[in-house]
């Protein structure tokens, strides 16, 4: 009973938060409405006993739109963040492609025969999910993780203006490295 | 929850916890008082300084400053309380918790990422430039601590094979986790007086930017987020208790007396390392997290991971 | 009542005293400092935190001013006493306790203001809606000016011009002197934003300008001085910031052609006690407070001509302890490097040479040198630092640097004041 309520509570927060993404005028509190939407959704998550999942949901949102707001306010510019900003462009298309797709799940959701369950869940409801998603692919699992870690850090040394010829000099010998701002390892 | 090794008492008794996390906020804070009043060397003994502070924080006015942003302001300022007491629901004390999570040591983590937004928001909300340069300092050392932090909590956990914070303190009956993980048990520790903002991590609340994201911080508000601090300083020192400290086991005294012994033992020394140490430069210690700390840290959970798999 | 009383006499014991000094008295603020300390007082470190104001020396017309903007930021139960001289400390602070648990005093005071900041109500005649303008100030180079000006008349926040004697242009001289906590004087360079409210509470926009690395970002003007901790009186350095870099930076001196007190310190005893503070000022910026408190004791024993001997070995302790700490060392090791060329170049005494920590050093030596009464010439009055060339030497430097450069430049008090008057 009490879950119910409390589900049915989260959801209309979760709701409502992402909704209020669109209509605050600040970057900080549409950033921190996302993050408070996660964390309802992060909640439900816990209450389907999915407690691993649910945890790391409110654990990577929160850090996620810390870092977003950082970096919205940083790269807005100064002036709009400033400025009391409407956080919505293109209205009219926006809204009529949200209203579409948010019909089109509800009307899946309600629509879709859901089956019965079939079995007892298993006795680790996490561990099993992971098995399933990951279990028959680790390999390529690990393989997309290096990848993707390969090209964050490619697409930071190609978009970083100062090369290491900048830093160690011509020969790259020139110790410690010429930095605007040095680092506190003494490289 | 399979093998959990505590049981779960009824919320009613999250007030006892509540209480007991105040206790140790208390004396956390006589500490302090103390050891400043040594450092002035003249007046009073600082014993009633936390209690002196309490009644004026609470006796003085709350202000707001032009165009803030009240609403986040407040409740940047309130949340470092929240996370810790939200820690303290998944610590074991001896063989009682109030929440008995299977992952719990997850838990502990998405609670600590929760300064992020706290402590910026604190400083944004005020809508002053020196409040807000706190802020961007407390998240630049965000960026160095929160890493190496995370992967100290897999080392224990792996060891335990469990995320559950009862398990992880029952596997060392024999053998505490910071005799063989020394590097992981530091790391924590820098992590947990990090997300207090306190010692060598006080930049955000620098004197030179005249307090920081506390500048325009009065009254009740700024009650709640020193005590926040210490809260999360007393929070985090009992959760490395069962993570690393071999929570309730000991001779003699039973599981839960350990428990706030070594809490407060290692809550002390967090307290007094304040004074001994200068504070760490935020752009000095990014480098220091991503090249040594983590590194560290990552050498540290191989050699645990091999010792688990080398025992199974 | 009782219980109201007992928590009013608790609060009060344990005050937090923002002081406030004027050129030239550095002496009365030392014994302010020892005085608040043996009440059991604390400093705060902004208006917000403070419950006494403390005027420490005769003020000038701007800083008596600037006192008077402090004031209104103080949020009260609050009471402000002006110490004339170092031995009116004690009994100024015993009044400003009595004030402070005068109930009808502070009830009187409290309804004279009111709760909101004046901009809260120019912001709700100007932008409709919720919040209108509640974030500005975020990103850290517009604004900010975190100023609870308890709703009084002059809200200058948005009074542009010189009301204040020094009206410098791109200034709001009227706003508090942007002495303290980030009040940041706004450029007025707004572009035009189609619909936006252009200037939320009464806060103009600011300023484009590249960056170091060759990004537009916007310049924002920060007054740093002249009432923050531990930063020298009456300088007031004028920054031209890009997020909490200096990209400009300019130097005034408060009150500078009121200054009776002309530069210099004679007493070898007073000028040991001077380095001593300067000291106790930079390993207080630096973090390092258990260090900074005996700096402090260091220098109120050489004021009160404690014993030679034991004094010197203090200070000795005290320079081999500073040594020794390595994570210090690791701070501010190559913070503010002054080559000797540098030196030269910019007329600098020759001690200044090598960076802040060796700065630090030097001082802590030259105070063991000025008790021992040798090489009087090393820190001789003659040997100031050009005030004016602190601009240069903080230039390129973020806050948290430039502070704790600035605080190793071991000023003497106000010492180049009819210099920039002439200048």
């Amino acid at each position: 009973m009490i879950t119910a309520i409390s589900f049915w509570v989260l959801a209309v927060v979760a709701v409502l938060s992402g909704a209020a993404v669109f209509w605050v005028n600040s970057m900080a509190r549409a950033s921190y409405s996302l993050a408070l939407s996660f964390i309802a959704v992060g909640v439900q998550v816990l209450l389907l006993q999915q407690n691993y999942i649910g945890v790391v949901t409110i654990l990577m949102m929160v850090m996620e739109m810390a870092v977003m707001a950082v970096y919205m306010v940083m790269f807005m510019g100064m002036n709009p963040a400033l400025m009391p900003m409407s956080m919505v462009h293109d209205k009219r298309q926006a809204l009529a492609v949200a209203v579409g797709v948010f019909v089109a799940l509800t009307a899946g959701v309600l629509l879709v025969p859901w089956p019965a369950r079939r079995g007892a869940p298993a006795e680790d409801v996490t561990a099993a999910l992971g098995e399933e998603l990951m279990g028959p692919k680790m390999l390529a699992m690990i393989t997309v993780g290096v990848v993707m870690a390969v090209t964050i850090v490619a697409g930071v040394v190609l978009a970083a203006h100062r090369t290491r010829y900048d830093r160690f000099g011509d020969d790259l010998r020139r110790r410690p490295a010429h930095d605007p701002q040095p680092g506190g390892v003494g490289r | 929850m399979p093998d959990s090794t505590v049981t779960t008492v009824s919320a009613g008794w999250a007030l006892a916890a509540a209480a007991i996390l105040g206790l140790l906020v208390a004396f956390a804070a006589v500490l302090d008082g103390l050891f400043s009043a040594r450092t002035a060397g003249a007046g009073p003994s600082g014993m009633t300084r936390p209690l002196g502070e309490t009644a004026r924080l609470v006796r003085q006015r709350r202000r707001t400053t032009v165009a803030a942003d009240t609403l986040l302001w407040r409740i940047g300022s309130s949340g470092l309380l929240f996370m810790a007491l939200m820690i303290v629901t998944v610590v074991p004390l001896g063989q009682w918790t109030l929440f008995d999570l299977d992952v719990g040591v997850v838990w502990f983590n998405a609670m600590d990422v929760l300064a992020w937004a706290f402590v910026w928001l604190t400083g944004w909300g005020a809508n002053s430039t020196h409040s807000l340069i706190g802020g961007y300092r407390f998240l630049a050392h965000g960026l160095a601590y929160e890493l190496p932090l995370m992967f100290a909590l897999v080392a224990p956990a792996v060891a335990a094979s469990s995320l559950n914070v009862g398990t992880v303190a029952a596997a060392q009956a024999d053998l505490w986790f910071v005799v063989w993980m020394p590097v992981a048990f530091l790391v924590f520790c820098t992590g947990v007086v990090a997300i207090a903002v306190w010692g060598p991590f006080t930049p955000a609340l620098g004197s030179d930017i005249a307090g920081g994201v506390t500048t325009e911080l009065s009254g009740v508000d700024r009650l709640v987020f020193q005590g926040g601090r210490y809260a999360l300083l007393a929070a985090g020192a009992a959760f490395a208790v069962p993570m690393f400290l071999g929570g309730g086991n000991g001779p003699l005294l039973p599981g839960w007396a350990w428990v706030l012994v070594k809490t407060s033992a290692l809550l002390a020394v967090l307290v007094w390392l304040r004074r001994r140490l200068p504070a760490v430069r935020p752009d000095l210690f990014m480098e220091v997290g991503w090249v040594v700390l983590l590194p560290a840290v990552l050498v540290q959970d191989l050699l645990v991971a091999v010792v688990a798999v080398w025992r199974t | 009542m009782g219980l109201s009383n007992a928590l009013a006499r608790y609060a009060v014991n344990h005050a937090h005293v923002l002081l406030v000094e004027a050129p030239g008295h550095w002496l009365t603020r030392a014994a302010a400092e020892q005085q608040l300390l043996a009440r059991g007082w604390l400093f705060a470190s902004s208006p917000a935190d403070a419950d006494v104001l403390a005027l420490c020396g005769t003020p000038g017309p701007e800083i008596a001013a600037i006192a008077a903007r402090l004031w209104e930021q103080l949020p009260g139960p609050r009471a402000r006493v002006q110490i004339d001289a170092p031995h009116l400390a004690a009994a100024a602070f015993e009044s400003a306790a009595t004030k402070l648990l005068d109930v009808t005093l502070q009830r009187d005071d409290s309804q004279g203001r009111s709760a909101t900041p004046n901009g809260e109500r120019h912001r709700d005649n100007e932008s409709e809606g919720h919040d209108g303008g509640h974030d500005h100030g975020g990103h850290g180079t517009h604004v900010g000016k975190g100023e609870m000006d308890g709703g009084h008349a002059e809200h200058s926040a948005m009074d542009h011009g010189g009301s204040s004697g020094h009206g410098e242009s791109g200034d709001h001289g009227g706003m508090g002197h942007g002495m303290d906590m980030g009040h940041a004087d706004m450029g007025h360079g707004a572009t035009s934003h189609g619909g936006m409210d252009m200037a939320p509470a009464g806060i103009p926009m600011t300023h484009g300008g590249e960056d170091r690395d060759g990004l537009e970002l916007d310049v924002l003007h920060l007054r740093l001085g002249p009432v923050l901790p531990y930063w020298p009186t009456g300088l007031v350095l004028r920054c031209s910031l890009q997020g909490d870099l200096i990209v400009h930076a300019e130097v005034t001196l408060v009150d500078a052609q009121h200054a009776r007190h002309h530069a210099g310190v004679r007493c070898a005893h007073h000028r040991a006690a001077r380095r001593c503070d300067n000291a106790a000022g930079l390993l207080a910026l630096s973090g390092w407070e258990d260090a900074a408190g005996r700096a402090r004791r260091l220098r109120d024993w050489l004021l009160s001509d404690g014993d030679r001997g034991t004094t010197a070995r203090d200070l000795d302790r005290l320079h081999r302890r500073i040594k020794r700490s390595w994570l210090l060392r690791w701070s501010l090791r190559g913070v503010g490097y002054l080559s000797a060329a540098d030196v030269a170049r910019l007329d600098l005494p020759g001690h200044l040479r090598g960076d802040t920590h060796d700065r630090l050093l030097s001082m802590i030596q030259r105070a063991a040198d000025d008790i021992a009464g040798s090489a009087d010439a090393s820190s001789d009055a003659s040997e100031h630092v050009p005030i004016v060339k602190i601009g240069d030497v903080v230039q390129g430097l973020d806050i948290a640097t430039a502070r704790l450069v600035v605080a190793s430049l071991d000023l003497d008090p106000q010492p180049a004041a009819s210099a920039v008057a002439h200048a």
